[in-house]
């Protein structure tokens, strides 16, 4: 799915993770949990690819498992061209430079037994920076960067509000200049008023430091604004993956049409056009046969309860899994 | 037919009801199922007494949908809590108001009388179902217990109709859903279960605190429609506090947005949103993303900035001062007065009407 536009900075390959449930005395082992089952794009240097789906959809799992923080099952990972599934620990530890995680909740992604200051130094020395003066001054830039007063140098996490110690998250991922962000939801545990902050300093540290980003959101609103292309994730499949225009303007899979027109709207003068999608995701221990949005699909067909619908592309740059447009 | 807004103007509320529907001239006003008046709650803490409710005065009508939109922190949580009772008193002490439920000052009414209240009068809804289940009952047995409390019934009788309560909240199988325990149900299936029992009763007030914040946007929109459906079946008044603005312009007919305790500003709910009065209103809604406002190369969301001021820091004068970008020296040391706007629109701003 190489547009074309010369290397790729990261090409996924049907990665899979599957999740063995523990095997009980005396019974027979349950079969795998496929969180992650066989999803494949690439992330061209500078854009913002959007992941979005429901919780327990395989968003989260696809990210920690790309940047190896969970060994994947199987497929390939390449990362500025190297192979990410066949390299060892020590050599991916120096490539974790290059790619850092912004998390949903900023509270629990720090150590709260340590001063800001602190936090931001450790990447200087987990990758061997060891003058003490050096690390202390690069730390304080940071803290200038993402916006925050130097006097929050000296103080603890829970002296912070949910938003100013999501810069500090933030802060703490771009102190090398990677070159690939994963923010794992980095907005939805935030006040309203504060979401915006969050996601324009993300745009302007785009702009400085020439960053992508790989952002995962169930926020469809978020990421229309805020990311170039989007995959939109269903019971741990890719089901759309195109353009934001062309997903938010001609939807092609029955999941993303629905997820589009659940979004409330403020404006008025307003027509709900449908009537919201019954049913819940499947069962992830007892997966459907065919496709698995089978269950809560308006259009489902006989073909769709047998088979798997691949994703295909359908128009150029335009991927889709549903029998119904291929 | 619906009440479209209601405030005290007597005048604007014919006004708005033959806007409505020109069959209906003659209308009395609506009764107040609640009637919220000056309410004051304080925390105890180590920091000393923080006020976490200052003083805010609002009514819910019969069969109205009334949305308490905030930050974390703003207080709406607390207010709901209070209104049952629901606060642990202490650390919690309502130093001053009334609240009204038929006439009733539920402030001085005892342990016993409240008990007969919750959940069969007024019921109430919690963000996490989970943990708002007991995980160890089944569903049945959660079910039946506030059927059984209220109602002079017997046990199988009790659990027929938690079935048939069920299968009002469109569950799937109700019957068998009765021998279920709490985790063996999904998110949005829980929810469901949470509001057939606080329907038990059928009570007249529903009060719904962030019911859709831990759920997927396509089980929100199906939570949303559940409730709606139920409000016209039934006529229930329901009070739903929510942080999404969204969700207000779901469901709700009128709003109160809230702002460090106190009620900022209050209107009907698409007259607010599509012409917010305070600026901190005004902020709220520039910061959501629009859908379909697809972004123009270099535009930037708008921000409201700063943050939002905890108990023990909020600032003097409009409590909103130091984040305002119309902020003016008056704004620093001065209360700002409640102006009132034509169709039940009130606001707190020292700012003249216009100049947002």
């Amino acid at each position: 799915m190489n547009k074309g536009k010369g290397p790729a900075l990261l090409e996924v390959r049907d990665l899979k993770k599957h999740f063995l449930p523990r095997k009980r005395f005396l019974q027979e082992q349950a079969p795998p949990v496929r969180a992650v089952d066989g999803i494949s794009f690439t992330l061209q240097a500078g854009e913002t690819l959007g992941l979005v789906g429901e919780s327990g959809c395989g968003k989260s799992t696809a990210a920690r498992t790309l940047l190896r923080l969970i060994e994947p099952t199987s497929g390939q990972i390449s990362f500025c061209g190297k192979n990410l599934t066949d390299i060892p620990e020590t050599e991916m530890r120096a490539l974790r430079r290059e790619m850092q995680i912004i998390f949903q909740d900023p509270y629990s992604s720090v150590n709260p037994a340590r001063r800001i200051g602190r936090i931001l130094q450790e990447p200087f020395e987990i990758h061997g920076f060891q003058n003490k003066k050096e690390k202390t001054e690069k730390a304080a830039q940071l803290l200038e960067r993402v916006g925050l007063p130097p006097e929050h140098f000296n103080r603890y996490p829970h002296e912070l509000s949910g938003g100013q110690l999501q810069r500090v998250g933030i802060a703490r991922a771009i102190a090398l200049n990677p070159k690939l962000v994963v923010a794992d939801e980095p907005v939805s545990a935030l006040d309203v008023s504060i979401q915006a902050q969050i996601i324009n300093l993300l745009s302007d540290l785009k702009e400085q430091l020439d960053i992508s980003y790989l952002f995962i959101s169930h926020d469809m609103g978020v990421v229309e604004y805020f990311c170039d292309r989007v995959a939109v994730m269903y019971f741990g499949k890719i089901v759309e993956l195109a353009n934001s225009e062309q997903i938010y303007n001609s939807p092609q899979h029955p999941y993303t049409t629905a997820l589009l027109n659940a979004i409330p709207n403020l404006e008025s003068g307003r027509i709900k056009q449908e009537a919201p999608i019954k049913g819940d995701i499947p069962d992830p221990g007892n997966p459907p046969q065919g496709c698995a949005f089978q269950s809560r699909c308006p259009l489902k067909e006989k073909q769709c309860a047998e088979e798997i619908p691949a994703l295909k592309e359908i128009a150029p740059g335009h991927y889709a899994a549903c029998f119904l447009k291929q | 037919m619906f009440y479209y807004s209601i405030g005290n103007s007597k005048t604007g509320f014919i006004k708005d009801q033959v806007r409505l529907n020109p069959f209906i001239v003659k209308t009395k006003m609506p009764s107040r199922e609640l009637d919220i008046q000056d309410l004051k709650i304080s925390f105890s803490t180590p920091r000393g007494k923080l006020t976490a409710v200052n003083g805010i005065s609002f009514h819910l009508n019969q069969g109205e949908t009334l949305a308490l939109v905030g930050e974390s922190g703003c207080g709406k949580t607390v207010s709901a809590l209070s209104i049952l009772r629901l606060l642990p008193e202490p650390p919690a002490e309502i130093l001053s108001g009334k609240i009204l439920f038929s006439g009733q000052n539920l402030l001085s009414l005892n342990a016993k009388a409240l008990q007969n209240l919750r959940g069969r009068s007024i019921s109430m809804i919690f963000q996490d179902p989970m943990t708002s289940l007991n995980p160890v009952l089944t569903i049945g047995e959660q079910m039946a217990e506030t059927l059984l409390r209220h109602t002079p019934m017997s046990r199988p009788e009790a659990l027929q109709k938690s079935a048939d309560l069920l299968g009002k909240v469109e569950i799937p199988s109700p019957k068998e859903k009765l021998k279920h325990y709490p985790h063996q149900l999904s998110g949005g299936m829980r929810q469901r279960v949470m509001i057939a029992m606080a329907l038990a009763c059928s009570p007249r007030v529903l009060i719904a605190d962030e019911p859709t914040t831990a759920l997927d946007v396509l089980i929100q929109a199906q939570i949303l429609e559940l409730l709606g459906n139920l409000k016209r079946e039934t006529g229930m008044s329901i009070l739903i506090i929510t942080h999404d603005l969204g969700v207000v312009a779901e469901i709700a007919q009128r709003v109160l947005i809230m702002y460090a305790g106190e009620i900022v500003e209050s209107g009907p709910a698409q007259a607010l949103l599509d012409d917010p009065r305070h600026p901190y209103t005004r902020g709220l809604i520039a910061s959501v993303p629009k859908l379909g406002a697809l972004k123009k190369t270099g535009t930037r969301l708008e921000e409201i900035p700063g943050n939002v001021p905890s108990l023990d820091q909020r600032p003097s004068g409009c409590a909103f001062h130091p984040r305002c970008n119309w902020a003016i020296e008056k704004c620093k040391t001065q209360k700002p007065p409640l102006r009132e706007g034509e169709g039940q629109r009130q606001w707190r701003c020292h700012l003249e009407p216009g100049s947002l």
